[in-house]
């Protein structure tokens, strides 16, 4: 079977590149993987792709930054995507002509506005399985609206946890469309687990506001107090860097805390900790979470919306505290600290249970929902049997009247604000 | 093979060879590369290259023999004795002899052995090997090797002093020690300190009076670099207050103190690139 992935720019960094690569590397041992990335802006990817999977590019920046059509705006891709300035006339030209011409028997979207394309150009005898990485509630309204339509088209929609999927369902009628969680997988650690015994708490991700890392730097200042042996170190660069190196140095912390800078792979700087943390306040899913188990680390994490709580199980392989709550979040890092037996107890269990996010299991429920695919386009019905129909319908019939009303709402206030300029 | 052009004609991303490597608490470190495309029976070594000083030759060198094991990958020890020189050693594969060397890129580097080598007694003398990647992207090792050393502790800064605790490895506080901070450059100033010996000459801290450091040197900005003297008899080793004894190769942008700001003079305490102790006096345009 041929399967091709659609993304935006295979050559960039970050947490849906990954997780492409890991997916489609895993399918490349049983079939012809390729991905398509719709922009390119180097020479290779910043991540390492497996020679069995073809690679190539639609849009060369470098070379096509200022074609005419280049400077043109979209009007397939959907104007509410987060991306939409980054696509044009080119892009819609590019990507509609490779869906037409592809040889592939299932075509796999990564965002939303690539899962519009694939909806709405692919053609009939092509499979269409739409990724979803970021979250419904998280969406404009507008791009709800154009989603809600659009998605309509595709046979399976996939989310990266359960309660992504439940809310699709709820929120979304999407009659015929199976909506189900594929999660992200974390390849196989190379390295021996970490044996607990390091007093090291390491946290990763980018430094921005949604990551609370403030939070948790106050959080160790308690941990420090107690335990000043221990040390935290966050890995990672973004915006928040400046202020989170004075909020350490105005806690007396320069000794205890540390910025690390960028590290990837992060699989080495995992096994020099005994205990991995997280303080976001938002988390679609929580890659770093699933890696720090998979290298033997109990997470402390908070309990924020949607990944975290499906990953850590509370007091069995890691600890679930309430969003934003310092004191919650010292006092479960204390416990951990202070317990070598419990800690160590934990984290065992957490590289146990953190296996259900390597690539075998995760591409096994992939080929599952391909191949549910179909065998329902072969015999000619709905991959999801349409239950409740009318109820379900009825349902979504609000939300959609919602996001309606404020995507109107905020368009006329757009325009309102263009004729003010 | 170092351009991004070069690079358009590799199928891959690593078209460049990485090795993973491990470093035990006690120096050694054991280097694994991948199967060559070589025979296998073809003596391949790995080589350790001291990085010269700019436009001085590359003289001291260290050959690995890089053994055959079982998953068909390549294996390369290098035992704690004898020690290697301080500086930035290179690493690079050569395939076979006669062949030109291949610079190695790091690939996993397992350090944790290292991270709480500050928990350890060092004995003199003094030798530290942290693998490290280059800013472009190599794998190195950076080694220190010094009779003794003065590993701090902690660092507790305030708007007028810091206070440094520190233990001596190597070495021990004999009666009339004294901390010395001189003034990089020619007839740089010096000021010293009285250590407060802790346990039996190993630990001890002092304080730093950072308005002294402003009125002993008027000529602007200076850089004060800090040691500690053993003993009052002449020619009593001078030992480099620092920080060595963990997995960072590099620690200026990690372990960063506060600056404290006197009439216009910034004073900042900082680790070098070599990750010793100094205090920068600045001022203010």
């Amino acid at each position: 079977m041929k399967i091709s992935f659609l993304i935006h720019n295979a050559y960039g960094i970050g947490g849906t590149i990954t997780t492409t690569f890991n997916l489609a590397q895993a399918l490349a041992a049983r079939h012809d993987v390729e991905i398509v990335s719709v922009l390119r802006h180097r020479e290779r990817p910043n991540f390492t792709l497996d020679p069995r999977v073809s690679l190539r590019p639609l849009v060369d920046l470098r070379k096509e930054k200022d074609h005419p059509l280049h400077l043109r705006p979209a009007r397939v891709f959907p104007a509410a995507e987060y991306r939409y300035e980054q696509y044009s006339e080119l892009t819609d030209q590019r990507i509609g002509e490779c869906l037409a011409a592809t040889d592939a028997d299932v075509v796999i979207g990564t965002r939303p506005g690539l899962n519009v394309h694939l909806a709405l150009q692919a053609p009939r005898h092509v499979i269409r399985i739409g990724q979803e990485h970021l979250t419904l509630d998280n969406h404009s309204p507008s791009l709800r609206t154009t989603l809600r339509q659009a998605y309509r088209h595709l046979d399976v929609l996939t989310t990266v946890t359960e309660a992504d999927a439940a809310a699709y369902r709820r929120k979304m009628w999407l009659p015929g469309v199976r909506v189900a969680a594929l999660a992200n997988s974390v390849p196989d650690p190379v390295l021996p687990a970490a044996d607990g015994r390091a007093k090291v708490v390491v946290a990763a991700g980018r430094l921005v506001p949604v990551k609370r890392y403030d939070l948790l730097v106050e959080a160790f200042a308690r941990v420090a107090a107690e335990h000043p042996d221990w040390q935290l170190r966050i890995y990672g660069k973004g915006e928040e860097h400046a202020r989170l190196r004075q909020l350490i140095q105005s806690l007396g912390l320069c000794d205890s805390v540390f910025l690390m800078g960028a590290a990837a792979p992060m699989e080495a700087e995992w096994v020099k900790g005994s205990i991995g943390a997280a303080a976001s306040n938002f988390e679609p899913f929580g890659m770093t979470i699933v890696e720090a188990m998979r290298c033997g680390l109990p997470v402390v994490s908070t309990d924020c919306p949607h990944g975290p709580g499906e990953i850590i199980k509370d007091g069995v392989d890691g600890r679930l505290v309430p969003v934003g709550d310092r004191e919650a979040l010292a006092d479960a890092l204390l416990e951990l600290v202070g317990d070598d037996e419990r800690r160590r107890r934990m984290g065992r269990t957490a590289m146990e249970n953190a296996r259900r996010f390597a690539p075998v299991p995760v591409v096994e429920q992939a080929e599952r929902l391909i191949g549910e695919a179909i065998s329902a386009r072969r015999a000619g019905r709905p991959v999801a049997p349409e239950r409740d129909r009318i109820h379900r319908a009825l349902i979504s019939r609000g939300f959609a009247a919602r996001d309606a009303a404020h995507a109107a709402a905020g368009s006329a206030l757009r325009a309102v604000r263009r004729g003010q300029r | 093979m170092n351009g991004e052009q070069d690079m358009a004609h590799d199928t891959t991303h690593d078209a460049q060879l990485r090795a993973h490597c491990t470093a035990d608490a006690d120096g050694r470190i054991t280097f694994e590369l991948p199967a060559l495309e070589a025979s296998d029976l073809q003596p391949a070594q790995l080589l350790l290259r001291l990085r010269p000083k700019k436009g001085k030759p590359e003289d001291t060198l260290r050959v690995l023999p890089l053994e055959a094991v079982d998953d068909g990958g390549r294996r390369a020890v290098l035992e704690p004795q004898p020690p290697l020189t301080e500086g930035r050693w290179d690493v690079y594969l050569l395939p076979e002899p006669g062949a030109p060397r291949q610079r190695l890129r790091p690939g996993l580097r397992d350090l944790r052995a290292l991270v709480d080598g500050h928990t350890r007694n060092w004995p003199s003398p003094v030798a530290v090997r942290v693998p490290y990647t280059t800013k472009d992207g190599y794998l190195a090792v950076r080694t220190w090797l010094r009779t003794a050393q003065a590993e701090v502790e902690g660092i507790d800064v305030t708007d007028r002093s810091m206070t440094v605790k520190a233990r001596l490895h190597g070495a021990t506080l004999a009666e009339g020690a004294v901390v010395r901070l001189r003034a990089r450059g020619a007839n740089g100033a010096v000021r010293t300190r009285e250590p407060q010996a802790e346990s039996a000459g190993q630990r001890f801290s002092f304080t730093v009076d950072f308005e002294e450091l402003i009125n002993a040197d008027t000529t602007g900005n200076r850089v004060w670099d800090i040691s500690v003297q053993t003993g009052s008899a002449e020619g009593a080793p001078l030992i480099r207050v620092g920080r060595l004894f963990d997995d960072l190769a590099d620690r200026k942008e990690i372990f960063v103190y506060p600056s404290a700001m006197l009439g216009g003079v910034a004073v900042s305490p900082y680790y070098t690139v070599d990750n010793d102790l100094s205090v920068e006096v600045t001022t203010a345009d």
